[in-house]
């Protein structure tokens, strides 16, 4: 029996020794392929099995605040809190669903039967209507799942925990952080939406935000990754645009590892946490836009106050506006709709142009005394409520005359007739030269985006060029006092009062608040002491006594020159009302101009009565402060 | 050859049955023995609760008679405050109702209030829990607040017949809804992983950026009542440190808590009178 076995299995026989050849030869081959594949391409297949099961989150960093000069957040973000399922964890639950609803549907149905993909599709949705039913009994709603976007969740963002219920008052977080087991899928999550405490004011300059469906992911590994991006939101207008990039968060994420199905494995392999933006402290000042802004409340037009040393811009006010907060999440079709009607897109502060008015006055005295044409000891002009041009009549704003007034009276009372006459003889060149001397020309290059390039301002050459026509001598009179081929915005024309103010020509606004910031200085006005004092004088005895009396308020003196000036418009023409100012007038520190359009055609709209409570509630507010000033916050840090 | 090497793989075979035979019982069944487990371990921990206070009470018993009497006197001091401070409580509960009713305001959750002996601490690194000497039989639900004169404790978290476990302040499984004093708005605290032999901490989360804290300068956290599980103004620590979290929406910190925490002897659990609420 057992030299039997032996022989049976001899070692040594040919075809064992044939077999074990062919078994060596096969094993070798396995080998060398196996060591082909996972040696010699191990880095391509490496690469693919981490392209299969890899998958990047991509989570946009909130962005920067604004804040005013003292410190009061403008624009902040507003946590938002919801609800969200976490689906990693249901993997069980949903296979157990869909056995279930397989086999209710197989004993009770006797109609159609839905295919797997349906049967996939009313599982998921039964199992979160059920954490939603949790957080219904928890909260006393009755919200039901939204079975598309549950659909459109599993094929297109099953990484991301599935958002339930949005927006929860802190009283329904409170509660769900309470009640909901630290350990459930159901959490409760942040994010961050923009929020604008004071609603509309400074809507235009602060501007707003709109969604980035694919926020930039920096320098984040794992670009060749399928990648799920989380919204993140662009400046669209204003100062969220102008700096979008300083206010934009850092970009964090996550790379997990996932099964087969897309569902998460284990803890994320790389982890980024998102930064928020920088911050960016403005130079306005709330206080004195929310004064300007009531004060213009129903009204059409703009307003801009600037620091006469610094040019930092402290109100930029523009009417009609939009409450930024109706742009988060996203502006309505209808909300769209009212800010179209009312005109409310248009920042007239620095995209409105308006002819000067009687405000140019200022510029035509200070062209008359440079060139001479202007004396303020002799000339004069005896004002009978019109002038003569050729045979054309040019009426002032006083209908039976202001009778004999010199430079600075002229001032007090804007007398067309005075301006026509000097006007004239200081010549349209001069004048348009002096314009471009003050910047007139051209835009105040302030930080925002979409200033207009559409001033004006015209003299001989232009019109000639242009229009083909020769320059008449009703061409000068009409630009003497701020009519005619001429247009600037109220930003320009503040800064021409800033500039006025410090007795220089140029004004750089700035919208950014630089602590301690050194005064601006540029070229010298180039007027005799006297001559500067004249106009200054007539500029006080307007504010005091003359057309922009209704701007005054006790223990506060101030300078002001008011203009009404029409403008023709696709629908007729239109009266502006305008008004500068600076305070105090000892030691110039605002510099005010509002500018402001009449709503009705034809309308007789002076800027000494309509402009002159705007300027009035800007002072009055600036006195304020200054005699009951705010105390600083310790922990604002100035900067951009 | 074959039946010795069965017979030696013959326990490790009847253990892998029997685990093969959990892992399919179904889940009804599988709770209900740990429910038995835990119920038939009860009278241990309870005689052995009960015997700790006996040894007490005999410690007790051989103190020196002028030291019970001093002990006598000043709880008598004691009790005659709390009188004072229970009339106080009655004219307050009744301007609180008189307030309730003007304001049509709907009234605070009420509590029964249940005082009960500690029988046994289970502290490790996963959880903090105790387990006290009533259960159904004194109507404990699960979730209901327990307190201490130091503030939160904890919550029900299990009730068996005649126990009930209380998942500690200091777990990192215990989250409840809290505002710092003198603040309305709603942050979340939650336990940390606390060592055995370190003083008890715990988290907050949520905290609005304008909160400030710091070790010189800390700040009371208690129950904001908006949760609806604990009531307004019950203490849970001291916020020791707050720092802003990287998305710039709040701050995060580190909450100081009561260290008797980890020797309680008896707590008071709240049963809510209409759990419905």
């Amino acid at each position: 029996m057992s030299s039997l076995l032996v022989e049976t299995h001899r070692a040594r026989h040919p075809r064992l020794l044939l077999f074990h050849g062919l078994l060596a030869g096969l094993v070798l081959l396995l080998t060398g392929g196996l060591a082909y594949r996972q040696i010699l391409h191990r880095g391509l297949y490496s690469e693919r099995e981490r392209l299969q099961n890899q998958r990047r989150i991509i989570v946009p960093g909130p962005r920067g605040n604004l804040y005013d000069r003292e410190g009061r957040v403008l624009v902040g973000n507003r946590p938002r809190f919801s609800v969200v399922l976490n689906l990693a964890g249901l993997r069980r639950e949903l296979r157990e669903e869909f056995i279930r609803v397989v086999r209710n549907y197989r004993e009770a149905a006797k109609g159609e039967r839905p295919n797997a993909d349906q049967f996939e599709r009313i599982a998921r949705a039964a199992v979160a209507q059920r954490y939603l039913d949790e957080i219904n009994s928890i909260l006393g709603r009755s919200e039901q799942v939204r079975v598309r976007d549950l659909d459109r969740h599993f094929s297109q963002t099953l990484l991301l925990p599935y958002v339930l219920l949005d927006n929860l008052a802190p009283e329904e977080y409170a509660r769900l952080i309470e009640r909901l087991p630290v350990t459930s899928p159901l959490q409760v999550y942040t994010s961050s939406s923009r929020f604008y405490p004071y609603g509309s004011a400074a809507a235009h300059t602060l501007g707003f935000v709109g969604v980035n469906d694919d926020p930039i992911a920096d320098d984040f590994p794992g670009d060749d990754l399928l990648t799920f991006k989380i919204k993140g939101t662009t400046g669209r207008a204003g100062l969220e645009k102008k700096f979008d990039a300083h206010l934009q968060g850092e970009t964090g994420g996550a790379i997990y590892r996932v099964d087969p199905a897309g569902f998460k494995v284990d803890l994320p392999i790389e982890k980024r946490l998102p930064v928020q933006g920088h911050n960016i402290t403005v130079s306005l000042d709330i206080d004195l836009q929310l004064a300007a802004e009531q004060a213009m409340a129903g009204r059409v037009g703009a307003a801009a106050v600037l620091d006469v040393r610094t040019g930092e811009v402290l109100v930029l006010a523009s009417k009609p506006d939009y409450d930024l907060n109706t742009f988060v999440p996203r502006l309505s079709q209808d909300d769209a709709s009212g800010i179209e009607e009312s005109g409310g897109w248009l920042n007239r502060a620095i995209q409105g142009v308006y002819p000067a008015g009687s405000t140019f006055k200022l510029i035509t005295a200070i062209a008359g005394l440079r060139s001479g044409a202007i004396d303020r000891e002799t000339s004069r002009s005896d004002c009978p409520g019109f002038f003569m041009v050729g045979n054309r009549s040019y009426p002032c704003n006083a209908h039976y005359g202001h009778g004999e007034r010199d430079l600075t009276g002229a001032i007090r009372d804007s007398c067309n007739v005075f301006f026509y006459k000097f006007g004239i003889e200081t010549g349209a060149d001069l004048l348009a030269a002096e314009a471009r001397r003050f910047g007139y020309d051209h835009p105040t290059g302030i930080e925002l985006p979409a200033e207009t390039h559409r001033m004006l301002v015209a003299d001989p050459a232009w019109k000639l060029k242009h229009l083909n026509e020769a320059w008449f001598a009703g061409d000068s009179a009409n630009m003497a006092i701020g009519q005619g081929f001429l247009d600037i915005t109220p930003l320009q024309a503040a800064c021409f009062v800033a500039s006025f103010a410090r007795g220089e020509t140029e004004t750089r606004p700035t919208l950014l608040h630089v602590a301690n910031r050194p005064p601006q200085h540029t070229a010298p006005i180039g007027l005799d002491p006297a001559d500067y004092a004249a106009i200054l004088s007539g500029m006080e005895q307007g504010y005091q006594i003359g057309t922009g009396r209704l701007a005054r308020i006790d223990g506060l003196r101030a300078a002001t020159k008011t203009g009404t000036a029409q403008k023709r418009t696709p629908q007729g023409t239109i009266e502006l009302a305008w008004m500068l100012a600076f305070a105090p007038f000892d030691n110039p520190q605002i510099a005010i101009a509002v500018c402001l359009e009449s709503q009705e055609l034809d309308a007789s709209f002076g800027g000494g009565l309509y402009a002159s409570p705007v300027v009035k509630a800007v002072l009055e507010a600036w006195k304020e402060k200054q005699e009951h000033p705010r105390a600083p916050d310790p922990a604002f840090k100035v900067g951009l | 050859m074959l039946p010795k090497r069965f017979d030696q793989t013959r326990p490790f075979a009847t253990l892998g049955l029997i685990l093969l035979v959990w892992l399919f019982l179904p889940l009804l069944v599988k709770s209900f023995t740990r429910v038995t487990f835990f119920e038939l371990q009860a009278p241990f921990a309870a005689a052995q609760s009960y015997v700790q206070d006996l040894q007490e009470f005999w410690a007790l018993r051989v103190r020196p008679r002028n030291e019970l009497i001093e002990a006598g006197r000043d709880l008598a001091r004691l009790n005659a405050s709390y009188e004072l401070r229970l009339q106080e409580a009655e004219q307050l509960k009744a301007e609180i109702l008189r307030l309730e009713n003007l304001l049509k305001l709907s009234p605070l959750p009420a509590f029964r209030f249940e005082p009960a002996r500690v029988a046994r601490r289970d502290f490790t690194g996963w959880w903090q829990r105790l387990v006290i000497r009533k259960g159904e039989n004194y109507g404990l639900t699960v979730g209901a607040p327990v307190v201490f004169s130091g503030g939160v404790v904890g919550r029900v978290s299990e009730v068996y017949s005649y126990t009930a476990v209380v998942d500690l302040i200091t777990s990192p499984t215990f989250r409840l809804a809290a505002s710092a004093t003198g603040d309305t708005r709603p942050v979340s605290y939650q336990g940390g992983l606390n060592d055995s032999f370190k003083p008890p901490r715990g988290t907050v989360e949520f905290v609005p950026l304008d909160i400030y804290a710091a070790p010189g300068a800390t700040r009371r956290l208690v129950t904001s009542g908006l949760g609806g599980v604990f009531p307004p103004g019950l203490f849970i620590g001291e916020i020791t440190s707050l720092e802003p979290s990287t998305d710039g929406l709040f701050k995060t910190g580190e909450v100081r808590l009561d260290e008797r925490l980890g020797d309680l002897t008896e707590v008071t659990v709240l049963v809510p009178l209409n759990p419905q609420e």
